[in-house]
């Protein structure tokens, strides 16, 4: 019965096949990618966008004047080649002939220079003004964006011809190509943003420049895409149509990936990446993301201003059992400060690499030497998030504080907004930290924890700012890097943070897909993707 | 009654001022902002997001604002969907929850009614202890483990029903409207049970049945009136929670409804689209009630409109 009800189904459908062959021939099946979102799509406005999952949308799109290649290191984009002046403060772009936009609009230089002016236009209110005030410092930047001067041509963007975009910096920024595409540099078609307003990125209005073109925005269902004639690099793009599926829960996406309706999930759900792994094994991608995790001290505060008190707390913890045995799902334990990234010789916390008791040892006789012991117990609060893996470190540590020091240690999980705002009060003691960087590379953590931007750790260090300094005037990349991890060192020694671990990041991805690659930035643009 | 709809409607004013009035004044008690969530941004940065939606002006002028926007019908942006004001997120999603919810509280009412009525009539008997076992299931099995596996079963292993979506085709409505149901199912079986089982032991039924009634007469015409009422009085607000989305069953199922916005926009911070779903909630508990009180006029005859 099975069997003939399934050769039945088989005829039928064969029927059916072979007549839409005969109707659409010649013409090749269209490709369809379908890939999953996990949350709903905030907004499509290229110049306010800023989160990640929005931005694999806006990365097939639009295209800046680089692009992240698979593996999320820029090559030319728009722009076909560059210039970096000398001192490095000056980057000049020509962009490649013939470029267009999706409508059939020429596509030139000042675009590019408009998308910059509305991402710093006040009125514009994006949280993406800070890349250009602060992340790499165009000239005039953050006088335009703060409302202090109303006038464009004071910011250090122009367009000296259709095919020449300049960019001026306050001081050099070497890692500056990593931001200038799709996500932080898209250019702005005036016209329809003129005509529209806000709704210019609305189905029936947009005009993009990227690989594909959005036709279809449904919130909290899907988004669709398709492949842009009008694309220089239309040839080599493989696939036809995507359709991005808002699937919040991630449960689902896996049955959905089960079922062969869902090509690449948007993430794993923690506790299945065993069985997935065993069920489908290289189709399982965990990698480390551009997060990093750790806990901070509020050296503001005694008894943290004193390093023994630290650097005791930090030897108390089994770093390896918190996120090998507790946290797993893929976070991978990381003893530096910033992420790790390929070629940056990063230090490590000296007592990281300890053997176990001498480790303890250690610490408790710190402890007992900074004057707490069971007549003198120190006890604390650790504010965290209520994110499950920051749950786990939380409440992990605190027992292993307890066990090794006897010290009270006290969870605060609370939601996000909560738990930054008591950072930003200033009245924590051990913060459960992380920090999530631009891009994938040393510069964007080690510019955070500079002493000079305030950040809110109220530390100090000459010997960090010396190398920093030299480091962002050092074109040379592995001479770069080795200033870095000297201020990275000098960070690690104050034991102002107990570095923890790098955040996963997660996929699915159905082995008829090719040309995904795995990188921490997360850059996974449809265009270098093919389907069997 | 067109008086007393009138009466109650103006009635609700005042209940949804000072509904949003507390709303709106607890949710800025709540740490943090819209904006607090990035920590790079810089203070101008910060600055120019907190002007361009009102947040740098006291908090009562702010409340002002809104009340101003709403009695124009402007319930402001939504500040973490940038690219729709509340009213498009609730229009755009209201009707999809409608459509679940309205689904699910009359497959749970009719469902419900009928095994409450038959376990009533046969007590204590085996058609009795299957209905309270059902009852059991769908009260104690909470629905975000009836969701998934139901998934997993008729949707990923017997492939009869598409896993999750949102679709022209029925077949989309199914499990979620079922999973919705269920626990529903359960709890108005029993109250109808209970009912049912205290009414046809009152006079009137007594009564009807001394005077020669037939079995199915008296219980149609008589004693299913006076025992629909607790059902009644529990379906109305049920069913206001019902259609306004359940963020469990919109989540495991994929529905784009309104659910969600009751919870991400508190975590979130995003207070236009706090006030916008909590009015809207507000407003329709109102209307169920009011529906109601109107049946319940209809079904018994103690209940007058004055």
């Amino acid at each position: 019965m099975m069997l003939a009800n399934y050769s039945a189904r088989m005829t039928i459908s064969g029927m059916i096949l072979a007549a839409i062959v005969a109707l659409a021939q010649p013409a090749a099946a269209e490709s369809v990618l379908t890939r999953g979102m996990g949350s709903t799509i905030g907004t499509l406005d290229p110049q306010i966008n800023f989160l990640a999952y929005e931005g694999f949308i806006l990365d097939d799109i639009y295209e800046g004047l680089v692009s992240p290649d698979p593996a999320g290191e820029p090559v030319p984009g728009a722009a076909e080649t560059w210039d970096i002046s000398d001192d490095g403060l000056t980057y000049t772009f020509h962009l490649r002939d013939g470029l267009k936009w999706s409508n059939g609009d020429p596509l030139v230089a000042q675009d590019f220079v408009n998308g910059v002016i509305r991402t710093l236009d006040p009125a514009t209110a994006s949280d993406k003004g800070y890349i250009f005030t602060s992340t790499i410092s165009v000239v005039g930047a953050a006088a335009f964006n703060g409302g202090e001067s109303t006038d464009p041509a004071s910011v250090g963007v122009s367009a000296p011809d259709d095919k020449t975009v300049v960019i001026q910096l306050e001081k050099p920024a070497p890692y500056a190509l990593y931001i200038l595409n799709s996500f932080y540099f898209p250019p702005l078609h005036k016209p329809s943003f003129e005509a529209f307003g806000g709704d210019f990125i609305k189905p029936e209005n947009i005009v993009t420049n990227g690989a594909y073109h959005l036709i279809e925005n449904v919130p909290q269902s899907h988004v669709t895409l398709v492949k842009s004639p009008t694309y220089w690099g239309a040839d080599s793009v493989k696939i036809d149509k995507v359709i991005y599926q808002i699937t919040e829960d991630d449960n689902t996406a896996v049955k959905l990936f089960k079922a062969g309706e869902q090509d690449i999930t948007y993430d794993i759900p923690s506790d299945q990446i065993e069985a997935l792994t065993a069920e489908f094994g290289d189709q399982v991608h965990v990698t480390s993301s551009t997060e990093t995790n750790y806990l901070s001290f509020n050296i503001t505060k005694p008894p943290f201003d004193d390093i023994r008190v630290r650097q005791a707390l930090a030897m108390a913890l089994d770093r390896d059992a918190i996120i090998n045995k507790v946290v797993k799902g893929g976070y991978v334990l990381n003893c530096g400060y910033v992420i790790p990234v390929p070629n940056y010789p990063q230090p490590q916390q000296a007592d990281c690499a300890m053997p176990k008791d001498e480790r303890v040892a250690k610490a408790q006789e710190l402890y007992a030497e900074a004057g707490f012991g069971p007549d003198n117990v120190l006890a604390l609060s650790i504010e965290s998030s209520n994110n499950d893996a920051y749950k786990k470190i939380a409440e992990t540590a605190a027992v292993m504080w307890k066990q090794t020091l006897g010290v009270e240690a006290k969870v605060n999980a609370q939601d996000r907004d909560s738990w930054l705002a008591a950072f930003n009060d200033g009245n924590w003691q051990v913060f459960n930290d992380n920090l999530v960087g631009d891009f994938a590379g040393p510069e964007t953590f080690l510019a955070y924890m500079d002493p000079r931007a305030e950040a809110g750790y109220g530390w100090q260090s000459p010997e960090y700012e010396a190398a920093y300094d030299k480091a962002m005037s050092t074109e040379d990349q592995a001479e770069r890097y080795k200033l870095l991890a000297e201020a990275e060192r000098a960070l690690l020694d104050t034991y102002l943070v107990i570095p923890l671990s790098s955040s996963p990041s997660r996929a699915l991805v159905n082995s008829r897909v090719s040309g995904w690659v795995d990188n921490p930035a997360g850059w996974h643009s449809t265009k270098y993707m093919s389907v069997q | 009654m067109f008086q007393y709809v009138v009466r109650r409607t103006l009635g609700s004013i005042p209940t949804l001022f000072v509904l949003a009035a507390i709303t709106f004044f607890m949710m800025r008690v709540a740490p943090g902002d819209p904006f607090s969530g990035n920590r790079r941004l810089t203070p101008e940065v910060l600055a120019n997001l907190r002007r361009a939606f009102n947040l740098d002006l006291p908090l009562w002028e702010q409340f002002w604002r809104y009340i101003w926007g709403v009695l124009h019908f402007d319930f402001g942006p939504s500040i973490k969907n940038r690219d729709y004001s509340v009213s498009e997120l609730i229009g755009i999603g209201f009707p999809t929850s409608l459509e679940v919810g309205m689904w699910a509280m009359l497959v749970a009412a009719i469902i419900g009614i009928a095994l409450g009525i038959a376990g009533a009539l046969r007590r204590n008997t085996s058609v009795d202890y299957s209905v309270g076992a059902i009852a059991m299931v769908g009260l104690a099995i909470p629905i975000f483990v009836i969701g998934p596996v139901a998934q997993s079963y008729f949707g990923l292993h017997l492939r009869w029903l598409p896993i999750s979506g949102w679709g022209d085709s029925w077949t989309y409505r199914i499990l979620p409207v079922l999973t919705l149901a269920l626990p529903n199912i359960a709890y108005i079986s029993r109250l109808m049970r209970g009912s049912m089982i205290e009414i046809m032991r009152t006079n009137y039924v007594r009564t009807a049945r001394a005077k020669g009634l037939g079995e199915r007469r008296t219980i149609l015409r008589h004693a299913l009136k006076g025992a629909l009422l607790p059902v009644v009085a529990y379906l109305g607000p049920a069913t206001a929670i019902t259609i306004t989305g359940s963020i469990v069953v919109e989540q495991i199922f994929s529905i784009p409804g309104i659910g969600r916005y009751f919870v991400d926009a508190a975590i979130n911070r995003d207070y236009p689209l706090v006030m916008g779903v909590t009015l809207f909630y507000g407003s329709i508990v109102i209307f169920a009630n009011l529906l109601t009180d109107i049946v319940r006029g209809l079904l018994d005859p103690k209940v007058s409109y004055e």
